[in-house]
């Protein structure tokens, strides 16, 4: 290719190729879970139902991980961490607890914050805390005060569900509780109980992969 | 490729050994692996949708992929050939045209291009990284990427840049150059020199591939218990650098076995180009660290891929062992990364100074000195790890004492350039850069040698500082000088010097903005491989971050020279634009394949500018030598 429009041509084409496989590597880089509405019931008010399981399965990119998952509107299950709640509102949240007891590192977290009344409901009970021991992992999100603390499945539970899909005829914990919300906003929101098995002190992999046990809480 | 070839289609001529012959085949050898892997790991036999990892299959995919790639390429020819019984050349495609740079060649210069090239790409994939990794330090939390991504594309920028460019002097310019430079027709192994880039490259490429599986958490190091716990990405880095230590190694006998057997005659050692002792001594670090790399890797792989326990302590292993094993490989790595930017800038300084070079054999001995002192100090990185103390003086003064051979080369440069007539050409302003920048990254160092001061500044963003000060300030501006020199031998056209004073003082600049205020955020206690940091040190890493898109931004500015200059004006560049005395400049260019019509006799030493008769040196079109 000897005349200049030829070479003009050239590199043109190699510029766009390289722009293309440059938004192509950061666009994989950046790729995020779907965020998932809350379903809206009556008024203000509007459902969020979540499930945690100790491995999520083939349903995740890495399937030995502990994971949460969402319902979206159409009732199915979405491996996503990532919610989207209407500004100056209720949340009802019930979260379905498939995974055992790890225990809290730090006992503070043990007790229910920021959700309307600071308290919620385990398995139908009204509850202001939890053993610290038997936590299992925390639906927390600082920036808005807010700690819920989940217990785990007890270590003797018959039918515990090892791999996801878990299924709620399966051994496992139900969790509600209510949170008002605010001013629009993204908030993030991750576990705070060191819940990554195989991890060095249950650090790290899930503890901080959004789409796992980290995510962000979109207040729109 | 002959004439006959060359008639033929564009279609045909791409069926065959080459390229696209070696990635059909290493895609073909990468699933056979993978099933083959699955037959064994019996427990997971979906292909792609298993809950299990496993890692078998994904290292048989890796290892077969690779071999894929050789036979694809052509390397399986020869053994096979001589197997047989039959007579095959010694040389393979030399003649013919720009098909010979995409598949086995045994022509040394062609194998420097080839390097060139690949390693460009490398590193400017690792750049990127860094600019993306930059872009996300803009804010305090993660917003981008999110902290696995975060650490995926930190380790993914230094495992690139460290392992890649152990061979970004060597590859290039010692394959291209040092045959040239002793009077020789080619390197001692021609095929193996071939095969170490093409080795290098699939390394990258298995490197990238990290990305489909997870990517890594554990940086460059891969310390255990991290490799051990991380998902299936981390497999790639275990092929990338094992790939990447087996090259070097070959490169470097290769390289050894050269500049030691096939010297002209009368180029004794002491009137060896000072190039050729940093690429001798940087090739027996090769040699003698990569072996012990290599084997980490196996042991880890083992580790994971097949349950042993050489690194997890909780079945008996050790951790720290992993760590000695790499840094007794590492740090005499980071001498292979700096050695031959002492050859070069010893090399190109005395051509723009019209100076011999001053103290030729202490110039030597400090090299040498730096290669030797580089294998009893690997243990300063393990000051925090639980180093028994009384350890730690003997490496707290090894290391403190590199730094004598290091000034000797200093004073060497230093005195080349005293009251020297300089012409500052983009080469030579790299070199002076040079100076500045390694002076930095070497009295930082001291700070980390220094067992209390490491202690508080260890796993900081001032470790950071200090080796991007060494090895991107002390390699990558070596890198740069040697490109501007070199490139009009290398391709026949002259780069725009215009352009490159642009390229470098924008680089020279957003270099030093970008590096030194972190030395400053890590005295603050901003940590390394975290992706967050305390937001009242937002506005320095903004500051940081700015500089290094500018940084970025420099590079590409030597993108423009090259497109500019190497496809648009194509400027011919004489056989000897600068003036030099040394060997390769007194061949025509382009180089002939054969280099020298006959064999050269050396009589004089390569730095006698100003010692009359000067006998190599055609009249130039540039400035005649300076007397004196």
């Amino acid at each position: 290719m000897s005349s200049i429009g030829g070479r003009v041509a050239a590199v043109a084409v190699a510029v766009v190729v390289v722009a293309a496989l440059i938004g192509f590597y950061v666009a994989n880089l950046t790729s995020s879970p779907p965020t998932v509405s809350a379903q809206s019931t009556t008024g203000n008010t509007v459902e969020l139902t979540l499930k945690t399981e100790a491995a999520v399965g083939p349903q995740g990119g890495n399937p030995p991980w502990v994971s949460y998952l969402v319902k979206d509107d159409q009732g199915d299950w979405v491996h996503s961490t990532n919610f989207k709640v209407p500004a100056h509102s209720l949340v009802h949240v019930t979260v379905y607890q498939f995974d055992g007891e790890s225990g809290l590192r730090n006992p503070f977290l043990s007790q229910v914050q920021g959700t309307v009344g600071d308290t919620m409901t385990v398995d139908g009970k009204l509850m202001g805390s939890i053993p610290p021991d038997e936590a299992s992992h925390t639906f927390a999100v600082p920036q808005l005060n807010l700690i819920v603390p989940l217990p785990g499945v007890h270590e003797d539970a018959e039918n515990q569900c090892e791999d996801g899909p878990c299924d709620l005829s399966q051994a496992h914990r139900t969790i509600t509780f209510t949170i008002r919300t605010g001013e629009p906003g993204r908030y993030r929101w991750q576990c705070f109980v060191p819940c990554a098995a195989g991890f060095l002190a249950g650090f790290g992999g899930p503890m901080q992969t959004i789409g796992y046990m980290d995510g962000f809480l979109e207040v729109a | 490729m002959s004439s006959e070839a060359l008639a033929r289609p564009l279609w045909r001529r791409l069926i065959g050994f080459n390229l696209l012959g070696g990635i059909v085949l290493g895609v073909a050898g990468f699933y056979f692996g993978w099933w083959l892997g699955h037959q064994i790991h019996a427990e997971s036999l979906d292909f792609f949708g298993d809950t299990n990892q496993n890692d078998v299959a994904l290292m048989l995919g890796y290892v077969f992929s690779v071999v894929g790639f050789l036979i694809g390429l052509g390397f399986a020819r020869y053994p096979l050939a001589r197997m047989l019984g039959k007579e095959r050349t010694h040389t393979e495609n030399e003649h013919g045209g720009s098909g010979r740079y995409f598949g086995l060649c045994t022509d040394h210069k062609v194998v420097g291009v080839q390097y060139l090239c690949g390693i460009g790409l490398f590193f400017f994939i690792g750049g990127l990284n860094a600019m993306l990794i930059r872009a996300e330090l803009l804010q305090p939390s993660p917003q981008i990427f999110g902290a696995g991504n975060y650490l995926t594309l930190v380790g993914l920028h230094g495992t690139m840049m460290m392992g890649i460019m152990t061979s970004g002097v060597l590859g290039p310019f010692a394959n291209y150059f040092v045959p040239l430079m002793i009077g020789a027709r080619r390197m001692a192994f021609p095929r193996v020199e071939a095969i170490t880039f093409w080795l290098l490259m699939a390394a990258g490429a298995i490197l990238m591939t990290t990305l489909f599986f997870g990517g890594f958490p554990t940086g460059w190091t891969g310390y255990a218990p991290l490799n051990d716990q991380a998902n299936f990405g981390f497999d790639s880095y275990i092929f990338f650098f094992a790939l990447v230590g087996l090259s070097m190694m070959l490169l470097g006998l290769n390289m050894i076995a050269t500049i030691i057997t096939m010297r002209a005659p009368g180029l004794t050692w002491s009137r060896l180009p000072i190039f050729c002792w940093g690429a001798i001594s940087t090739s027996i670090l090769m040699v003698l660290a990569a072996p012990v790399l290599i084997a980490a890797l196996l042991m880890v792989g083992f580790d994971r891929a097949v349950q042993t326990s050489f690194f997890l302590s909780s079945a008996g292993g050790s951790p720290y062992l992993f760590q000695n094993l790499f840094w007794f490989f590492g740090h005499p790595e980071v001498y292979v990364l700096a050695l031959p930017g002492f050859g070069i800038i010893l090399e190109i300084l005395p051509v723009f100074a019209r100076k011999p070079l001053w103290g030729y054999r202490i110039a030597v001995a400090g090299i040498l000195g730096v290669a030797l002192l580089s294998f009893f100090v690997w243990q300063h990185h393990l000051f925090v790890s639980g180093l028994n103390s009384s350890l730690r003086p003997f490496y707290m003064f090894s290391t403190e004492a590199i730094s004598v051979p290091t000034g000797l080369v200093f004073l060497a440069g230093m005195a080349t350039l005293w009251r020297a007539k300089i012409r500052y050409t983009v080469p030579m302003l790299f070199c002076l850069a040079w100076f500045f920048n390694f002076f930095i990254g070497g009295a930082s160092g001291v700070f980390l040698s220094d067992v209390p001061s490491d202690v508080a500044t260890h796993g900081s963003f001032f470790v950071m500082a200090h080796f991007h000060y060494t090895i991107m300030g002390g390699l990558i501006f070596a890198f740069f000088a040697a490109i501007y020199y070199w490139v009009p031998k290398m391709f026949g056209v002259m780069l725009s010097e215009r352009l490159g004073k642009i390229h470098f003082w924008a680089m020279f600049i957003a270099f030093n903005s970008t590096f030194a205020p972190l030395f400053a955020l890590g005295l603050m206690g901003q940590p390394r491989r975290v992706v967050t940091y305390p937001s009242h040190l937002e506005p320095l890493n903004i500051w940081v971050s700015v500089s290094a898109f500018v940084l970025g931004a420099s590079m590409l500015v030597f993108l423009a020279n090259v497109v500019y200059s190497l496809v648009f004006v194509r400027k011919p560049a004489p056989d000897n634009p600068w003036d030099s005395r040394s060997l390769e400049w007194q061949t025509p260019t382009p180089v002939p394949i054969e280099n020298f019509e006959r064999r050269p006799i050396i009589d004089t030493d390569p730095y006698d500018y100003g010692v009359p008769p000067v006998p190599l040196v055609p009249p130039g079109p540039a400035e005649a030598p300076a007397p004196g």
